[in-house]
């Protein structure tokens, strides 16, 4: 076992922390914090072009498909370094590793490289009214015309639909099979003809939460799709097969510098917080119970870091994953949560203050992360469900 | 960074596993229990074989010169069947003396730790149980060529087998220069030493230890007059990573027993682990124990890299402390009423690992200490950073 970094990793985070200094622009900042096109814009394009002219994209992607062949770690290096300030860069993005696993050649040839860059985004198209974490029940059906599919039906919480170049959505293709065997996945541009995006503003969005809060996205969305025609070469591996495919590289989608950053970075801001602030001199980081609290949410913020470190260590020796995916994605968002409900008691009526107040400590950044810590819970496979793959998987219990 | 073992290091693992679930079994921690010495002689035999009790002692003095995370994976697999050996508290006084005894120390103690020919503790608590310079009441006054050492010692394991003990003793009062501690090698047999048995919750083999007047060489000195806190620090640091690797093996196996139950009791017409509840709590053990396991061993390798490490200790063992308790304690709401009868073997899990979080550190002193790294020197903390020094 080897907890540190080699001489060459710390001369990447070195390298990438000096390019940030001299990069990373206002300008960018005021684009990210204006949310416009998901803080995707001109700005952010710009700098994934000078990223990638460092070679630093897609590290750990294979070079066929516009990355660099290299380790998991080195691109975990950059990402940390770019999530620190909000910016998503380093990796593919969601969908990615089952296009790379399931994709046809002519997919992964013009997927991979864009999402690399950041041109093609997608927006994930799971969840459904009445299919949530019981995801197998989606309806939104898609049917065989030919050499197309006609899609109907409705996508819930498609955050990324409002600027996302494609959808990564799962489609029921056989309404007779048994449920995981009837659904296919399907990427498809959402220029398609009959796709409407109705936004759904979350309660970050009044005030708006300040850049840099965990799941401070003002908006997701509601996705409808009316006869939307697509040609059968949207398809994702084989059709039926999808329920499958989809579960390749879900867990890789869980872990990484991002999962940890959301889930920890609280920890530190509170941290530094209190060894610069007082409140009209009380001070909490004299506060015996305040110290006892931090010094154990450090300690957990630790098992976050440790735990992605073994996941990172996982990847890089292209060993499989039991259920320590699972383990990550119910603990570091449980720890965020006593994270920054244990800042509202330490903070106390400060803590309630949102961004527009007068008086708001570090423009809202706690009172909203109270509101976006406990989302982190639900998305994306929430804690319970977690806990059932861990059970059912890791350890071998039976279904209920 | 690969925070997994390597090869070399599952092997060990595996040996270590293989060896110890053939040689121990329940019955043999039960016998050891009610036993005067608390431990089989023949089998501290068969691990000295295996070179095991001097795994991270320098080869030049008969050990083999390994990591301590190789010790850290030993003990985790004594942990596992519960091993009652004194190789915890022989392995933490003799690497004490490895670091920081003299040639003559070394000489005299070493190989006949490695061979199994002498087994050792070390006595720090005392009537205040905090691990703390202020807390150190034992005195050691001059006598000509030697010291005369008069107070009392509390929970010192494997006393009573023990051929060498070495205490932390006042020789000053504090002062700007130093704590006014020294570190003395005692002979637990000799004049002016009396022993008496604590019966605990483990019941392990621990006293209390009171020297009246009791006599030391000059040679018995450990670093220097006055100058022995830091090497204290260093010891119980060692000793409460090790710990923790013990906390994680016994734990991680009372979790795969209330999984092997849960898969095999029936209730309401079904295996118990097919309900949520119990599947979550399951889920939740193994966390805790991944948790403290990491933590302990990142503890133990940055003290191989010569890394600060007293922050990392205070984080497994704080973190331990707390989560191998709820595993254990949640692998005895999940066995029932059988858990808790004598004759079923799960409270031996339970005792121990309740018992060793109660040893080297309460949660509360370890997250004070964390505490004052955390907020007591300036400059900003990162994760995954060394945090600020002082001045």
């Amino acid at each position: 076992m080897d907890f540190g970094y080699t001489q060459d990793q710390e001369n990447l985070r070195r390298d990438v922390v000096a390019f940030i200094a001299g990069n990373v622009s206002q300008g960018l900042l005021d684009e990210m914090d204006s949310g416009e096109e998901g803080g995707r814009g001109p700005e952010y394009r710009d700098l994934v072009k000078k990223v990638a002219d460092k070679g630093w994209i897609g590290i750990s992607w294979p070079k066929e498909y516009g990355g660099q062949s290299g380790s998991r770690m080195d691109q975990y290096i950059v990402e940390e370094e770019f999530m620190r300030l909000g910016i998503g860069i380093g990796g593919a993005g969601s969908g990615a590793p089952a296009i790379l696993a399931a994709g046809t050649e002519e997919q992964k040839e013009y997927f991979i490289p864009g999402m690399i860059r950041g041109e093609i985004i997608f927006a994930l198209g799971f969840t459904e009214p009445q299919a949530g974490a019981d995801l197998a029940g989606l309806q939104t059906r898609a049917v065989r015309d030919g050499d197309e599919y006609v899609i109907n039906g409705q996508k819930m919480y498609t955050s990324a639909a409002h600027y996302s170049s494609h959808i990564y959505m799962m489609c029921r293709t056989d309404p007779d099979a048994p449920r995981h065997r009837g659904i296919s996945i399907f990427l498809i541009p959402m220029d398609t003809p009959g796709i409407t995006v109705r936004p759904l503003w979350t309660i970050q969005s009044d005030p708006p939460a300040p850049l840099g809060t965990t799941y401070g996205m003002a908006r997701t969305n509601e996705t409808f799709f009316e006869n939307v025609r697509i040609p059968a070469s949207c398809l994702l591996g084989e059709e039926n097969q999808g329920w499958y495919v989809g579960a390749m590289g879900l867990n890789l989608d869980r872990v990484g510098a991002s999962r940890y950053l959301i889930s920890v970075r609280r920890d530190e801001d509170i941290v530094n917080w209190v060894k610069e602030n007082d409140f009209g001199g009380y001070s909490p980081a004299e506060d015996p119970a305040v110290r006892d609290k931090l010094a154990e949410l450090w300690t957990e913020a630790q098992v976050c870091r440790l735990m992605t470190m073994r996941s990172m260590s996982l990847v890089n020796r292209g060993d499989t994953f039991t259920y320590e995916g699972s383990a990550e994605k119910v603990w570091a968002p449980e720890h965020g949560v006593h994270t920054t409900e244990a800042i509202s008691q330490i903070l106390g009526p400060y803590a309630q203050l949102l961004s527009s107040s007068e008086e708001a400590i570090e423009d809202g950044l706690f009172a909203h992360n109270l509101m976006g810590s406990f989302q982190s819970g639900i998305n994306h496979g929430s804690v319970q469900i977690m806990r059932d793959q861990m059970a059912r998987r890791g350890l071998g219990l039976p279904r209920g | 960074m690969d925070i997994l073992p390597s090869e070399e290091e599952q092997m060990l693992k595996n040996v270590a596993r293989e060896f110890l679930e053939a040689e121990i079994s329940t019955a043999m921690v039960r016998e050891m229990e009610i036993d005067g010495i608390g431990y089989p002689p023949a089998l501290w035999k068969q691990m000295a074989d295996l070179g095991w009790l001097g795994l991270a002692l320098p080869e030049e003095y008969g050990g083999q010169g390994l990591p301590l995370t190789y010790l850290g994976l030993v003990l985790e697999e004594a942990g596992r069947v519960l091993a009652p050996v004194p190789l915890h508290s022989t392995s933490v006084a003799a690497l004490t003396i490895a670091n920081d005894g003299t040639d003559q120390q070394k000489k005299e103690i070493l190989p006949s730790v490695s061979d199994g020919g002498m087994i050792l503790t070390w006595a720090v608590h005392e009537r205040d149980p905090r691990l703390i310079p202020e807390a150190m009441q034992m005195q050691a006054t001059a006598d000509g060529d030697g010291w005369i050492l008069n107070g009392t010692k509390m929970f010192v394991d494997n006393l009573v087998v023990s051929q060498r003990c070495l205490v932390a003793c006042r020789t000053s009062p504090a002062s700007d220069a130093n704590e006014g501690i020294s570190l003395f090698l005692v002979d637990p047999n000799g004049n002016g030493v009396t022993q008496t048995s604590l019966i605990t919750l483990a019941k392990d083999k621990q006293s209390r230890m009171d020297l009246q007047n009791a006599r030391v060489e000059r040679t018995a000195l450990v670093g220097e007059v006055d100058q022995g806190w830091p090497i204290v620090q260093r010891m119980l640091d060692r000793a409460t990573a090790l710990l923790c690797c013990q906390m994680v093996g016994a734990a991680r196996k009372d979790a795969e027993m209330a999984i092997e139950y849960a898969k095999n009791r029936v209730a309401f017409g079904r295996p118990i682990g097919s309900f949520q509840s119990v599947q979550h709590m399951l889920a939740d053990m193994i966390i805790n124990v991944d948790g403290g396991q990491m933590l302990a061993f990142e503890a133990l390798w940055n003290m191989d890299q010569g890394l600060p490490s007293s922050v990392e200790v205070s984080q497994a063992k704080a973190f331990c402390n707390e989560k191998c308790e709820v595993v254990v304690r949640h692998s005895q709401v999940i066995h029932g009423g059988i858990g808790f009868m004598m004759e079923f073997d799960l409270h031996l899990w339970f005792r121990r690992v309740t018992s060793w979080t109660m040893r080297l550190g309460t949660t509360y002193e370890h997250r004070a200490k964390i505490a004052s790294a955390l907020l007591d020197v300036p400059g900003k903390v990162r994760l995954g950073m060394p945090l600020p020094v002082g001045a």
